[in-house]
């Protein structure tokens, strides 16, 4: 027991009852809604929470510094309307070119964010507030108000989302689902291990001091956000496959779906601790609760008072679970001293 | 240029060869000239001690080192080639390290990554398993066990401490500086810092310390130099300095060293404490404490000893045990319910329990009873406020241009006093007091020792932790010793001395061998 004490901590327990909690609510509503175990439940589930989630891994690592991105919802729209025109002007041209417009053009929004938080020192949620606004007026702007229509859009794209990569005891596994759990994976790998990642960490956690100890914040923070605004690109990309038709709404809201996600996964508003898969797992948890009770046909404003009093649920309960858990470790861990006393006792 | 010339003589050979050279730095923060055309040789593998009372400017001088503050004036050699710093990264490129007065921890980190953090050969990709294990290594050299892979999140001072020390010591660094790095530890994890610094200095490191303990600047350094206001004094060999030299040096006149304390005459019984404990941090402390009484609180890093003290004021309460205070059982859940007991408690912890760093002097001083400052309509009389803080201003010294000035902008030593003039000031029951003098010069330890006596004489019982044993020895009337989170003796005033209070507090058992055997 102390063994596994010493290997698990605390925070890490966090993602664990997450998903028990999620397995928990699709207990309940398998039993509520007739035809609830069927793979067309788990597609639908998967293909709404993916975009939450490739975003939601780009505001982690935003938030894991003390900062916050509010203009991912105008980035995904304006990015997922300039791939789509530039597609629909030339059918022909290869998959790989919308998404790197997608990409790139999300990377140069979230640089701009990026370097008006390192450089110009306005906290982050004005800037993004701000670029909230004006990545939308220029959509606005830009469109014309016109919109970007399936038929417009070569047939690969449109028939992408219901490509499935594998099939699995009658689930069918979607490209575009698969591509947002590598995308998990690898930043949770990432920032896990990569030394330049842990700073962000360390940079959330205490501001003063990773300036003190001369880590490199200011390229921290604009990482953060270039990173951010990629996945947004990204989530624009995805978005276009999903629905076909992109207007000027495209995207609008979703800023608040993602925080959401992240939020309920774990992952510290005030910077320095949260995981890409605890923020995966909120985005699962916010999409099942957000389908389910669609499904139940519970009127939409009670379906936002249910996500927001699932959101100060995660926020109060982590903080007491946790004070509990890290009471518990202490004791273990004063055992384990107290154990190898003889040893310390005589070091000199 | 007299710095460089003073220390010619030093009994070392010529390999001492200089590392780091100052000349005539000079540094000013709006009106207060902190330092004024200082110059220093630090010497490849000597132990230079760097002396001053609080606001002399050691600390500036440090940061300017390190690349944090620019000079406005002067300059800087290392190993003989100009140096410019931009940043403490570009120090530590140069080799040049430091601990810093305050801990500068990342509490959602773990202790190991703390260590690493801004290492350069950590490599692009983190090995979590050998992390781990060199930051043990590390810390076991230092005689401290802590859990490395537990966050940094609520260690106590002295731990954070510890991991400080790790941290620069594991660097490789041809210049080492700290800035009271012992402030916080007792003597026997100094002994084990004391034995580490003794490697780097085999292996030609040059290094900086800066501590307020004498006995420990005669015990490890090769030279010692004196500030005062900002200028230095004197750069002399060890050998050539005396204790009371150096002191008289530092102050500008002569002072005694640490005084006994006459004890007070007890009154009748304050606190009664049984079998008082709290999950994960200790258990089953057991005493009782007079009025006009002094218990002090010994112990190694970790022994739970504040643990004790934030209990007794409600920050992180009891789990199990009782508490009697003047003969009523009480349940003490929070600080404002402590402080309505008539208990206060002065946190070791200045920057995160102790102090509003923003606000003015007066202001923090006055903050606990705020309503004996009132007017009849309910507003402060700054007037009033104002006479308060210059009372303590004087009777402690603090150096500051004005009492309306923000604590933060103080020397790490002056924001102590000005905490610990806070608690002294609110005249309760029971005054808990965590390290005391932690960080503050000999002079005005003295008056702070007078000051306590003061209070004890009034009726006031007081709990003294602090790991500084010879001020608990020459303060208490009473020793508690604890070690790993267990109350291990108490040992009246003619029972305690060194020897009997660290075999208790090493769990060596104790007191009855006159003598123990030294670990
Ligand atoms: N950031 C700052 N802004 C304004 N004044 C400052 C600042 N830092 C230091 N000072 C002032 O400079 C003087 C020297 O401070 P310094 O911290 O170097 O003292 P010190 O010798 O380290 O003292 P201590 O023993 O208390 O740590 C003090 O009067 C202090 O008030
Ligand atoms: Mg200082």
């Amino acid at each position: 027991m102390t063994w596994l004490r010493r290997r698990i901590r605390p925070e890490q327990i966090r993602e664990f009852s997450l998903l028990l909690l999620i397995v928990v609510a699709v207990l309940i509503f398998g039993s509520a809604i007739d035809n609830y175990y069927t793979s067309r439940t788990f597609n639908r589930i998967a293909s709404s929470v993916m975009i939450i989630t490739v975003v939601a891994v780009g505001q982690t690592l935003v938030v894991l510094t003390r900062n916050i991105d509010l203009s991912v919802g105008s980035i995904v729209g304006c990015t997922a309307y300039v791939a789509g025109v530039r597609i629909a002007a030339d059918n022909g041209l290869p998959a790989i070119v919308p998404v790197l417009i997608a990409v790139a053009l999300g990377a140069a929004m979230g640089a701009i964010n990026g370097v008006l938080v390192a450089w110009g020192r306005v906290p982050s949620i004005i800037v993004t507030l701000g670029t909230l606004a004006i990545f939308r007026g220029l959509l606005v702007d830009y469109s014309g108000a016109r919109t970007v229509t399936t038929d417009s859009l070569p047939p690969w794209l449109v028939d992408l989302p219901r490509l499935d990569l594998f099939t699995l005891a009658g689930l069918h596994v979607k490209v575009m689902v698969a591509l947002a759990l590598a995308i998990v994976i690898a930043f949770q790998l990432a920032t896990s291990y990569l030394t330049f990642a842990r700073q962000f960490y360390a940079l959330g956690s205490n501001p003063d001091a990773a300036d003190l100890i001369g880590l490199p914040t200011r390229r921290i923070v604009l990482t953060a956000f270039v990173l951010s605004g990629a996945l947004s690109g990204l989530a624009g990309f995805m978005t276009l496959a999903r629905f076909g038709n992109i207007t000027v709404e495209a995207g609008r809201g979703l800023e608040l779906e993602v925080v959401a996600a992240a939020v309920v996964g774990g992952v510290n508003i005030f910077g320095g601790s949260g995981t890409v898969i605890g923020a995966m797992l909120g985005g699962v948890m916010i999409g099942t609760l957000e389908q389910s009770l669609l499904r139940l046909q519970i009127n939409e404003f009670w379906r936002d008072a249910v996500m927001g009093l699932l959101i100060l649920l995660a926020v109060a309960s982590d903080a007491v679970i946790l004070k509990r858990l890290r009471a518990l470790w202490a004791r273990a861990d004063l055992e384990m001293i107290a154990r190898s006393a003889p040893r310390t006792g005589e070091a000199p | 240029m007299e710095g460089a010339a003073v220390d010619r003589r030093s009994d070392a050979p010529a390999v001492n060869a200089p590392m780091l050279n100052l000349r005539d730095i000079t540094k000013r923060f709006g009106a207060t000239q902190a330092l004024e055309g200082v110059s220093l040789t630090l010497r490849a593998g000597r132990v230079h001690a760097l002396l001053g009372e609080n606001g002399a400017g050691k600390s500036t001088l440090i940061k300017i080192m390190t690349g944090v503050h620019q000079p406005d004036h002067g300059e800087m050699l290392l190993a003989g080639r100009p140096l410019r710093l931009a940043s403490a990264a570009e120090a530590q490129r140069h080799g040049i390290a430091a601990i810093y007065q305050e801990p500068l921890l990342f509490p959602d980190l773990n202790v190991a990554e703390n260590i690493f953090i801004s290492h350069q050969d950590r490599g692009a990709v983190t090995n979590w398993r050998q992390m781990f294990r060199r930051a043990e290594e590390i810390l076991a050299s230092l005689g401290v066990a802590l859990d490395v892979r537990s966050p940094a999140r609520g260690l106590t001072l002295a731990a954070q401490q510890s991991v400080e020390i790790a941290k620069a010591i594991s660097l490789n660094v041809r210049v080492l500086i700290m800035d009271e790095p012992t402030a916080s530890l007792s003597s026997h994890e100094v002994a084990q810092l004391f034995k580490l610094v003794r490697d780097l200095r085999e292996k030609d490191v040059a290094i900086l310390f800066v501590s307020h303990r004498m006995e420990e600047v005669f015990e490890i350094a090769d030279d010692v130099t004196v500030f005062r206001d900002g200028r230095l004094i004197s750069t002399r060999p060890r050998a050539e300095v005396t204790p009371q030299r150096a002191i008289a040096d530092m102050v500008g006149r002569e002072m005694g060293l640490l005084q006994p304390r006459s004890p007070a005459k007890l009154g009748e019984k304050l606190l009664s404490v049984r079998g008082l404990g709290r999950d994960g941090a200790f258990e089953d402390v057991s005493f009782d404490l007079r009025r006009g009484e002094v218990l002090g609180f010994a112990g190694l890093i970790g022994a739970g000893r504040t643990d004790v003290g934030l209990a007794l004021f409600g920050i992180e309460p009891a789990t199990s045990g009782q508490i009697v205070l003047d003969g009523r059982a009480v349940t003490i859940r929070s600080p404002r319910q402590a402080m309505a007991l008539g208990i206060a408690y002065s946190s070791e912890d200045r920057r995160q329990l102790g102090l509003s760093l923003p606000m003015s002097i007066a202001t923090n001083i006055t903050l606990p009873v705020l309503s004996r400052y009132l007017n009849w309509l309910g507003l402060v009389r700054t007037g009033m406020e104002r006479a308060t803080a210059e009372a303590f201003r004087r009777r402690l010294a603090i150096r500051t241009p004005s009492v309306d000035i923000a604590v933060s902008k103080l020397s790490g030593g002056n924001q102590q006093k000005v905490m610990l003039s806070k608690w002294l000031n609110t005249h309760p029951a029971l005054l808990i007091l965590d390290e005391p003098t932690r960080g503050i010069d000999v002079g005005a330890k003295a008056e702070v020792h007078a000051i306590i006596g003061e209070l004890a004489a009034e009726g006031i019982g007081i709990i003294m932790i602090s790991s500084d044993l010879p001020e608990v020895l020459a303060m208490s009337d009473r020793v508690l010793v604890m070690r790993e989170g267990r109350q291990m003796a108490v040992l009246d005033r003619d029972g305690a001395d060194q020897e009997s209070v660290m075999a208790a507090a090493m769990g060596q058992s104790t007191a009855r061998q006159p003598s123990g055997a030294e670990a």
